[in-house]
């Protein structure tokens, strides 16, 4: 019998694919079904702005070095 | 040229018939409106049905344009239906045919072969060169008034000094402010995101914008906006350097005649002057030519731009990054600051880096990528586009980009792109089908009626943007099976 779920598809990098699903693996409160190719997932309407700002933090510490090594 | 033209016309477009009955009785009014509004395609047809006398059959105006162009030749006269220029009726032997509608009919013939009425294009006071205020004068005037309002919104006091400052009316502080570009909290004036965007467009669409801000308040306090409206098309199509009488002008009229004075719009020696004069800012509204080499502020620097620094013309940007700006402007500082890291300032130059955080602090501001890109493309360094002329590329698409290092412009859209990681679309998955056969129906069905946005047949799942159509289409499939 076919269901429909209602849900956010989320279209990016397998990188930020993978970080969404180890952000999931805590607490289980962000995917609704993981969609086996690299790029796609659908996620909780209600989680996006939420984990669009961790993506932000996560990445900014991660690239800011980079930035700031950078010489003058 | 787009995005100069959408404000005007998005605005047009939600004014109601008998606005736009009342705004084409103008002559002034109907010419500016097909010379700046339109695309060159709906001016053709426009043309092409303005001395019929009778309608034209829709099928024998569509066989002009080629099948390729189907498109464009639907903007067009989609365009010319909003607008009130273009309305279909029936012929004699009941075809569908279309005809120029009457008062822009009437009134753009008039304005083309010379109207009896001429007061529609302003009355001469003195011609060009008979007056005693120069065209230069003008152009200073627009530039210290335009400027002010800028720096205004900017708060340019806080770079050093008020240099120049113009005193802006109380009424200039509360359009901007009704306008949501800046907002005052007790004497203190920020900028809003809409403020952000508005000054680094080009001043073209800026006076667009404010005169549009202009109408709808002057609606607010119960002038009425055909009046306005029609006043400014008159103001766009003066000539720059002469001067016009004030006595053909009703009071309304007046009063916006001072307003926009206040803006560097127009020029009156004092309030009580007999006559006005049109600047720069009003004459270029509905030219075309404004859109390409953005003459407002190319000529506004042509005499001032040495010593005042401003305008276009003094930015150079390296491949490494980094920027240079030939400038004392404190708001050209100030708007420079805005995306970049500036490290030095001296008499004549401030340097700095683009750099990655100066870039996303500006993306959180609300400025986008294109809009710090445009700024930087009508304000590069003639060095800048004599290198690029040397190197000249083929396609003139090309030409106009490579006038900045290609490098700094991906980056800058990389920059932005970075902040949409993703991208998201809201929708319905559909899944548990038993077998690929239940899967495809309603999965080619969802693509059919354009809701279907990923699939995928291993998993038998697919994503759609709205359900309820597919959910009756499962449904009354179910039903027929059985």
């Amino acid at each position: 019998m076919p269901r429909a779920v209602r849900g956010l598809l989320i279209e990016c990098d397998p990188s930020i694919k993978a970080m969404i699903l180890k952000y999931d693996e805590e607490r289980h409160d962000y995917i609704v079904e993981d969609l086996d190719d690299e790029n796609h997932l659908v996620i909780k309407e209600s989680q996006l702005e939420n984990l669009k700002v961790r993506l932000d933090q996560d990445l900014d510490e991660k690239i800011m070095q980079l930035d700031e090594s950078e010489s003058e | 040229m787009a995005s100069a033209t959408s404000r005007p016309l998005e605005y047009l477009e939600g004014l109601s018939g008998t606005t736009f009955y009342k705004l084409y009785k103008q002559p002034s009014t109907a010419l500016a409106i097909f010379r700046r509004m339109l695309p060159d395609l709906a001016k053709c047809f426009v043309m092409a049905l303005l001395y019929l006398k009778d309608p034209l059959p829709t099928a024998d105006l569509e066989i002009w344009v080629n099948t390729e162009s189907k498109k464009q030749r639907d903007n067009a006269l989609s365009i010319l239906g909003r607008l009130h220029i273009l309305s279909t009726t029936r012929t004699g032997d009941n075809v569908r045919a279309y005809m120029v509608t009457d008062p822009f009919a009437t009134s753009l013939r008039q304005a083309l072969m010379g109207a009896e009425d001429s007061q529609s294009f302003g009355v001469f006071s003195r011609g060009p060169g008979e007056t005693q205020t120069s065209i230069a004068d003008l152009d200073e005037y627009a530039r210290r008034q335009w400027e002010g309002v800028m720096g205004y919104m900017v708060g340019t006091s806080a770079f050093g000094g008020q240099r120049d400052m113009v005193n802006l009316s109380k009424g200039v502080k509360q359009l901007l402010q009704a306008g949501h570009l800046v907002e005052i909290r007790g004497s203190r004036v920020d900028i809003t995101k809409d403020g952000f965007g508005f000054v680094l467009q080009d001043v073209n669409t800026q006076v667009w914008h404010i005169l549009i801000l202009y109408v709808q308040s002057a609606e607010a306090i119960g002038m009425d906006s055909v009046e306005v409206l029609s006043f400014l098309f008159l103001l766009s199509s003066l000539e720059l350097g002469a001067s016009y009488e004030k006595k053909h002008l009703t009071p309304n009229q007046l009063r916006t005649l001072t307003d926009l004075a206040d803006f560097g719009i127009v020029y009156q020696e004092d309030p009580d002057a007999p006559c006005f004069y049109p600047t720069r800012l009003a004459t270029t509204l509905t030219s075309d030519s404004s859109a390409l080499s953005n003459p407002v502020t190319g000529s506004l620097t042509g005499p001032a731009g040495q010593t005042g620094g401003s305008g276009s013309g003094f930015i150079i940007i390296e491949t490494n990054y980094r920027l240079y700006a030939y400038t004392s402007s404190p708001l050209q500082i100030s708007l420079i600051s805005l995306f970049t890291n500036l490290k030095y300032r001296f008499p004549n130059l401030v340097t700095g880096k683009i750099t990655r955080q100066s870039v996303r602090r500006a993306i959180e501001m609300g400025i986008t990528a294109d809009q710090v890109i445009s700024y930087l493309l009508s304000h590069a360094h003639p060095q800048l586009r004599k290198h690029n002329a040397a190197h000249g590329t083929s396609n003139a698409k090309g030409v106009q980009a490579s006038v900045l290092p290609p490098t700094v412009t991906d980056q800058i859209r990389l920059w932005q792109l970075e902040r949409d990681r993703l991208r998201a679309t809201a929708g319905f998955l559909f899944k548990d089908f038993t077998s690929l056969a239940e899967y495809s129906a309603p999965c080619q069905y969802a693509a059919e009626i354009g809701v279907l946005v990923w699939k995928s047949e291993k998993k038998r799942m697919f994503f759609v943007t709205r359900h309820e159509q597919v959910a009756a289409f499962l449904r009354s499939q179910k039903g027929g099976g059985k």
